[in-house]
């Protein structure tokens, strides 16, 4: 079974975490920018940190046969910081522009202020003049009201839902969302939020039709192969294997493919491994012969 | 270079040249940031040939490069870069920021460019990657490494260190053009103990060693030459033989005579031949 992950920070992630996931058969990811924990006091943290994105850490999900794609964007929490918001927003044209960056995002909206508001519409504007789908993160808190208000301002900009993807969805919010014509993410989490059990409850009530699950796995408590483990449920649950498959694979290939910087069928083989390579000096060998491995 | 690549060009990648070329020509530098890292998908990355192709680029030696090494979007970007009158500072920016297409394309581009602090400095990223491409865009198929070597910033420590990076990544010298018109003791000293080290580890040597030490001659380089002929592997004894060819001692006559009798090799015989005529 072929997994792509819609939804992970694998900047956050060791190196071990690439391995389970290339096991369990996960073969393309996408990683969209986000907040790192604390909050960066100057727009060349953030450029850093997007360098990384399209180059690092895109060389380093090849060397586990892993496609890399990122996200790029202000997120909603760091939109409220006036000291980095504008001039983010300034350097992403020349980002948005990659080959490795197959979305904007995560936009959206964290705490639901004006400001959040403004960066959100600006971002969802500069994704159509770089012909990109967007990846828009809702609250936790207030979450309902949330969508709703992402919702009226998609609405308001008369914006193409086919190239949006609503992400860390519920119960709940399904019914909202169900018949925008955009992707309904789910994001699966440990203990707390969303689960195997209930994503597999909802494929069973709506079908696997645009929509699509990760792990949204970061910095805290969270599972990178809980895309996996949803596989194992729903088959459990009767779920068939091209459902499965849909869910899994090709609704996410297909939405990200939207950007026309690859296609599905440029993922049809494993990221080529090559373990001579090295970044920037930096070999992931760390010293031992590359022709004894 | 424009006419080169506008003849490569496919039918979509023609649609999309001449919008970015007016962009490059009215915005300059400053857009080139976004005009960069689309090259490698619109223009593409087959192979732009050509052969050699020189350049002049200011006072020293003209700029050469082999463009069968090159990609359509490496000329798109050296085109690029020439339209948009692109300085030093944006030079780097563009590698800085550039993903590793775009990497690749700036260090191409510097081939044909006129050598600056800018190039001196990437350069030196390109030195110190063990990214392949990045390494042979910048060193290989081209004379920069010895243009570099006349600059004051690089200099022959420069140079020297490019080629024993190299050496280490197994480049064939073939593709350091114009590299033993700057062959000097110091490089020759640092080649011959890569060897010895590779040799007592059991690794590879660099083919390339034979031939590059014979230019700049110090002590162990004669008796490196001539046991080099007496080596189980073509390729290391044709470069000993070579090597002593570009050598040129009358009392190593003997060696070469006694090896040529055994060499079941033609290619390596007639190198051999050479060494005794010369
Ligand atoms: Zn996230």
């Amino acid at each position: 079974m072929r997994i792509f992950e819609p939804h992970i920070h694998m900047f956050s992630r060791v190196t071990d975490d690439y391995q389970r996931m290339a096991t369990a058969g996960v073969r393309g990811i996408l990683e969209p920018a986000f907040w790192l924990g604390q909050n960066r006091t100057s727009v060349g943290s953030f450029i850093d940190y997007f360098d990384t994105l399209i180059g690092w850490e895109r060389f380093r999900a090849r060397q586990f046969g892993m496609h890399h794609f990122c996200g790029i964007s202000l997120n909603p929490r760091e939109a409220n910081n006036e000291r980095v918001n504008a001039g983010v927003l300034e350097v992403l044209p020349r980002y948005l522009e990659k080959n490795g960056v197959v979305c904007v995002g995560e936009i959206g909206l964290d705490d639901q202020t004006r400001t959040e508001e403004q960066f959100l519409i600006a971002q969802l504007e500069l994704a159509a003049q770089h012909g990109l789908p967007v990846l828009i993160h809702t609250p936790h808190r207030d979450k309902k009201k949330g969508f709703e208000r992402i919702i009226a301002l998609l609405s308001d900009l008369d914006y193409d839902m086919r190239m949006v993807l609503l992400d860390h969805g519920n119960e709940e919010t399904i019914k909202l969302t169900r018949d925008l014509g955009c992707m309904s993410g789910f994001s699966i989490y440990p203990f707390t939020k969303m689960d195997e059990a209930r994503m597999t409850a909802i494929v069973l009530e709506y079908g696997v039709e645009r929509l699509i699950v990760n792990s949204a796995a970061d910095w805290g408590v969270s599972d990178p192969l809980l895309v996996p483990k949803t596989v194992v449920k729903m088959r459990q649950a009767g779920v068939s294997e091209e459902d499965i498959e849909t869910l899994v694979w090709r609704n996410p290939v297909g939405f990200f493919a939207q950007s026309g910087r690859f296609t599905p069928a440029d993922l049809e083989q494993p990221a080529a491994i090559d373990r001579r390579e090295t970044y920037e000096g930096n070999s992931m060998l760390r010293g031992q012969d590359p022709e004894r491995i | 270079m424009q006419s080169i690549l506008e003849k490569a060009l496919a039918q979509g990648a023609l649609e999309w040249w001449p919008g970015a070329r007016a962009r490059a020509a009215a915005g300059g530098e400053h857009v080139l940031a976004e005009l960069f890292p689309a090259l490698a998908r619109r223009a593409g990355t087959a192979s732009l040939g050509g052969g050699l192709r020189s350049e002049e680029v200011g006072p020293d030696r003209p700029a050469r490069a082999d463009l069968d090494a090159w990609r359509l979007c490496d000329a798109a970007g050296l085109v690029l870069i020439g339209l948009a009158r692109a300085g030093g500072e944006a030079l780097i920016d563009l590698f800085q920021h550039g993903d590793f297409e775009e990497r690749t394309i700036v260090l191409r581009a510097l081939c044909l460019l006129p050598v600056s602090e800018a190039t001196i400095a990437l350069l030196g990223e390109a030195q110190r990657t063990n990214v392949e491409n990045h390494f042979a865009a910048a060193a290989c198929d081209s004379n920069l490494p010895a243009r570099a070597a006349l600059h004051p910033s690089f200099g022959l420590e420069g140079f020297n260190r490019l080629v024993l990076k190299a050496a280490f990544l197994q480049e064939p010298v073939s593709r350091l053009l114009e590299v033993e018109t700057r062959a000097n003791p110091e490089l020759t000293r640092m080649l011959q103990d890569l060897a010895s080290e590779r040799e007592a580890a059991g690794r590879a040597v660099w083919p390339g060693t034979n031939l590059l030490i014979a230019f700049a001659p110090i002590e162990g380089t004669a008796a490196r030459l001539v046991g080099g002929l007496e080596h189980g592997d073509d390729v290391r004894r044709r470069s000993a033989a070579e090597g002593l060819a570009v050598l040129n001692q009358r009392d190593l006559q003997p060696f070469i005579r006694e090896r040529l009798r055994r060499e079941p090799r033609a290619e390596i015989r007639a190198a051999l031949e050479r060494a005794l005529r010369s």
